[in-house]
């Protein structure tokens, strides 16, 4: 058991914040629509009703989408785009996808390689593309997630003010969707870019998203 | 929350002034008593509202509109009595509905 929770602890340590700060978002987010409510001389209404609203909805799925985008690009990007010094980088001389050798791919696949690597043909692409398409597929389902709970929350506001309510693809060219988008967007590619030029130059002893501590600053492509 | 309208239409039209504001929110009535400098049961039956069929109704969390057949509309919200009139007597402003608000005869 202590030997599966050491080998597992970056994700289960990760997996119990994601939960314990949803709860939190919950709790808070509850009270703050509650204070609304009281503001607009509205009845409050119970937690397990505003888990189930769109209100907690879009504000998780605003942030779930921005996440998978940032991953999304990431992963993607850092299959061509370089950055001189940087451990996020891949070396300068090695933009693109990789030799088959290289991939461990086809005849170069070892005996423990996944399946789908050894078969060759379309599955072989599929599963060498499987994480960028998963974070792609998961990024548009949380942003198609988005805008559906968002445009319920905003025509209930909508009501609050005496105005009509918009249709789907009215809220998609609203302020309000376009807001919630690129404020989570903007802090997504901040951080990425943040990381990318920061460990250049800094390091975190014992972390692989770090550069050895006495690695030149040049080095590119290299975790400590 | 069709059936509150129409029940309400109902309690107006019959003079019913009690009724009619036991289908509002507090504060649909308390606007309405400030506004009126009187009891809300007897001031709800100078307020002009349509008598016609609902021919639309729209929930959004906790707020929902419904639409009458010649134009009006009316505006509620989710209370622990069950929905209430928030506003009655509605007609656009003009330009797009989404940009501006409705012009009520009583509103909270």
């Amino acid at each position: 058991m202590s030997r599966f929770l050491r080998q597992n602890s970056l994700s289960l340590c990760f997996g119990a914040l994601f939960l314990a700060t949803l709860v939190a978002q919950a709790l808070v987010g509850h009270a703050d629509f509650n204070h609304a409510a009281a503001a607009h001389q509205d009845d409050t209404i119970s937690l397990w009703r505003y888990v189930r609203s769109s209100d907690f909805g879009v504000d998780v799925l605003e942030n779930w989408q921005s996440e998978y985008l940032q991953f999304s690009l990431y992963i993607l990007g850092t299959v061509w785009l370089l950055q001189r010094g940087s451990p996020e980088s891949k070396p300068l001389d090695e933009a693109g996808g990789g030799s088959d050798h290289d991939q461990q791919l086809g005849t170069h696949a070892g005996d423990r390689s996944p399946r789908w690597a050894r078969l060759g043909g379309t599955r072989t692409w599929v599963y060498s593309n499987s994480l960028g398409l998963a974070m792609v597929a998961i990024w548009l389902a949380s942003w198609l997630g988005q805008s559906v709970t968002g445009r319920v929350a905003y025509n209930a506001e909508q009501f609050d003010h005496r105005e009509a309510a918009v249709t789907w693809l009215q809220y998609v060219g609203t302020s309000d969707f376009w807001s919630r988008t690129v404020q989570n967007w903007q802090s997504e590619f901040l951080a990425i870019g943040s990381m990318a030029v920061l460990s250049i130059y800094l390091r975190q002893r014992g972390s692989p998203e770090s550069k050895p501590v006495g690695a030149p600053h040049d080095a590119t492509g290299v975790e400590g | 929350m069709s059936t509150v309208t129409e029940r309400f239409q109902r309690a107006v039209a019959r003079d019913d002034g009690r009724a009619a504001c036991a289908l509002l929110t507090q504060g649909a009535v308390v606007a309405l008593e400030r506004e009126a400098g009187r009891r809300c049961a007897v001031a709800i039956t100078g307020v002009r509202v349509a008598q016609a069929p609902v021919a639309r109704a729209q929930v959004y969390v906790t707020s929902a509109k419904v639409d009458l057949r010649g134009g009006e509309s009316a505006f509620l919200s989710a209370t622990r009595a069950g929905w209430r009139l928030d506003a009655v007597g509605c007609r656009p402003q003009g330009g797009k509905p989404a940009d501006l608000p409705y012009d009520c005869e009583l509103e909270a």
